[in-house]
């Protein structure tokens, strides 16, 4: 196997990492606000759905609860899916990385002063308002550097679909190390999960520079 | 300004994911075309010469080059799907793959699966550092043992009846291994004496790794044979399977293919 | 015509009483200073008063249109949508300003009349000017509150009240979070508005100042109404409570 074929079929495989590292993303960022509201709310039964969701999905292994969500359909309720790998991934990411994301969030909804809510409240916005314009732009500012080292935990969070057998960038790796017989495509992929990484970091902080025009 | 940056990001981000995850659908692995029935194979890609990554990245083996075959006589298009050999059963029972059909021991896994003929005759093995001074089984005792998780060996080492559970007690520990890349690297590297492993595997690996840096023992630890399994009570895609091994052996394809994977010595099965 | 009504107002924490049964009536164009001891459910009336709060038991009303009232002991409110009429009557200027950080200046002027008013942008603006112009603060509009001093951004907050055109306008503690060398400019601009004859409820802890721009004090002490009337009237009572906390403050 020639060192540009490496190459490539690594490059494949992290092209589906991306894949999933968006995906997940796209989802799990907004599907964690509605856990977040759900853990705040002063409602007893969503607050305990939401805290229950929140500690089983922390609480566990995220490649357990891959291969849970893969299986499950057949295991509980007895039908074949057939193959379902890449949405059965998408889902176990998704639902795992809201977890995470929506105690971010509420550790920076309830970071903002209760005078926001009492200024916004006296000068008449409406909940939906106050919410959009006052809070939520101070919360991202704060939840900022704790979301960008979640990303990078997702990004290499990835090579768990491993256990899938989704052949993303890490499982690639392994077969190739295994038809060579040698360990150097591990560290292609690392190089390659590194640069990753390095993008990521680099857009987080200029978006944070960006946030950076009040205090 | 801010906005409209950030909704590009967005929709590019969009984009590239979308794109990832169709890709995977029109990649090589996964043609599904012309209203053809899919016969998805699972294997293992880390199990050379059986199935593995060829020098173009795509699978490849005696086992799929067979597979293969076996669809060219159907009109079946074939679909490999590598799995995590520990999860083969779920992947079997949950009907994402078709059968396994990857240098699959029947030996002793006769009554969880409904097999085809067998067609490998395979033994397993011990491969040791030449200068380890491990000669026989005996001097395995108080050794540390390397063999893969869920494999046929491991379950070789694990009978008492008629398997070598007495060996095994011997050792001073079994250590399992996802895959075998790691376990030689340990072996190189000393934190294990000694692997447990399907002859085929071991000729491989000691091939591509030089001959003269490991010995296979030639005590064996059994004799096993290599069939494909499919889910318990399939017996009906089991017998098209089985059928179309036969014509394969017939017209003697079967034979070039054993030939050019080296395996002319093993292979058993009967016209 | 009675601007500001409440009756009868009673409120705890827990089995704390802090204001036990207050009633007060502002007129339209009055100054009422509120002084006393911490404690004493002066800020709490205001919050009550503002509908931060909501009232165990009493009857609450602007301009004769009722916010609350009494029925079998306990407070009923209004629907929300009434309530929210009601809200912009009044405004309320808070110890701490509770400027909103990641808006400017202007910003913090304008939104509000834009985006819940629903008035003219530009005519908005235009009065907001006018505005920064009456707080001596013209050339901070593009500027975020974090670079401005305390008293300038308490000023901003007063001007933030005042873009929406209340009735009624409250300051709770308003230069308790200032350093002494910038309550001045902060009362100044308090004086100028009870020069325009605006309806105003001001909680404070500066004697000397509530002396001199209130039609009427009000003294509370532990939850009730001590004292009341002209400022001369209230500081020259007779009542031990007040004496004391005079004199307390002139040490």
């Amino acid at each position: 196997m020639s060192f540009s074929v490496i190459l490539s079929s690594i490059a494949e495989g992290m092209e589906r990492s991306v894949g999933i590292f968006f995906l997940t993303l796209i989802f799990s960022l907004p599907l964690g606000f509605i856990i977040a509201f759900g853990r705040m709310s002063k409602n007893k039964l969503l607050q305990a759905i939401a805290r229950f969701y929140i500690s089983v999905l922390r609480g566990t292994p995220l490649m357990l609860q891959l291969m849970v969500v893969y299986f499950a359909p057949y295991y509980l309720f007895g039908f074949s899916i057939g193959n379902w790998r890449y949405p059965a991934i998408i889902v176990g990411f998704v639902i795992n990385y809201s977890a995470y994301f929506a105690e971010i969030y509420r550790s920076g909804i309830e970071a903002i002063p209760k005078g926001q809510y009492e200024a916004a409240e006296i000068l008449g916005y409406n909940k939906i308002q106050t919410f959009m314009k006052i809070i939520l732009p101070q919360v991202i500012k704060i939840i900022l550097p704790s979301v960008t080292n979640e990303i990078i935990t997702l990004v290499k969070d990835t090579s768990l679909a491993f256990s899938l057998s989704y052949m993303e960038m890490f499982s690639i790796a392994k077969q190739i190390a295994a038809r060579e017989t040698t360990l150097m495509p591990f560290a292609i992929a690392a190089l390659f999960y590194y640069v990753f990484n390095l993008l990521v970091s680099v857009i987080m902080e200029w978006i944070e520079k960006r946030m950076n025009y009040y205090r | 300004m801010k906005k409209q940056l950030l909704c590009g990001i967005l929709a590019v981000s969009l984009a590239a994911a979308l794109l990832a995850g169709c890709k995977k659908e029109d990649s090589k692995d996964d043609d599904k075309k012309d209203g053809k029935k899919t016969f998805t194979v699972g294997f293992d890609a880390e199990y050379p010469p059986y199935g593995y990554m060829d020098d173009n990245g795509d699978y490849t083996g005696f086992d799929l080059e067979l597979a293969e075959e076996v669809c060219k006589l159907k009109g079946w298009s074939l679909k490999k799907q590598p799995i995590i050999w520990d999860n083969k059963d779920n992947e079997l029972n949950s009907g994402s793959v078709d059968c396994l059909w990857n240098g699959f021991t029947m030996t002793k896994r006769e009554s969880k699966y409904t097999w085809s003929d067998p067609y490998v005759d395979n033994s397993q093995v011990i491969v040791a550092k030449t200068d380890s001074g491990i000669k026989e089984l005996k001097d395995l005792a108080d050794k540390t043992v390397g063999v893969q998780a869920a494999s046929a060996a491991l379950d070789v080492l694990q009978d008492k009846e008629e398997g070598q559970k007495e060996l095994a007690d011997t050792f001073k520990a079994i250590q399992e291994f996802a895959d075998y890349n790691t376990a030689f690297a340990e072996l190189q590297a000393g934190s294990v004496d000694a692997i447990a492993i399907d002859i085929g595997v071991a000729q491989y690996q000691l091939n591509s790794r030089g001959n003269d840096k490991f010995v296979i023992l030639d005590q064996h630890l059994n004799a096993e044979k290599y069939a494909v399994g499919f889910k318990k009570g399939n017996t009906e895609l089991c017998k098209e399977v089985n059928e179309a091994l036969h014509t394969l052996k017939k017209n003697g394809t079967f034979d070039k293919l054993a030939e050019k994977y080296d395996l002319a010595d093993m292979v058993c099965l009967e016209e | 015509m009675v601007y500001l009504k409440m009756n009868h107002v009673k409120k705890s924490f827990g089995s704390l009483e802090v204001l036990k049964d207050i009633s007060l009536e502002v007129n339209q164009g009055e100054v009422v200073s509120i002084i006393g001891p911490s404690g004493s459910g002066k800020s709490t009336l205001l919050r009550c008063a503002t509908l931060l709060e909501t009232m165990d038991c009493g009857d609450l009303s602007y301009l004769e249109k009722s916010a609350a009232t009494i029925v079998n002991n306990k407070t009923v409110y209004e629907r929300p949508a009434k309530l929210n009429e009601i809200k912009s009557i009044f405004g309320l200027v808070f110890q701490n300003f509770n400027l909103f950080p990641h808006f400017t200046v202007m910003k913090n002027i304008t939104d509000a009349p834009i985006h819940v008013q629903k008035r003219k942008k530009n005519e908005v603006c235009q009065e907001a000017r006018n505005l920064l112009a009456q707080m001596g603060l013209s050339d901070k509009e593009n500027c975020y509150p974090y670079q401005l001093s305390g008293g300038q951004q308490q000023r901003v907050a007063i001007a933030r009240a005042l873009a929406l055109k209340p009735k009624v306008l409250f300051f709770d503690e308003p230069t308790s979070a200032l350093d002494p060398e910038l309550t001045g400019e902060v009362l100044k601009v308090i004086k100028g508005l009870a020069e325009t004859k605006m309806t105003m409820v001001i909680v404070t802890h500066e004697m000397e100042f509530a002396r001199n721009i209130s039609d009427r004090i009000i003294f509370m002490d532990k939850g009730v109404i001590a004292v009341q009337g002209t400022p001369d009237e209230v500081f020259q009572s007779e009542h031990t409570r007040m004496q004391e906390f005079l004199g307390k403050l002139k040490h």
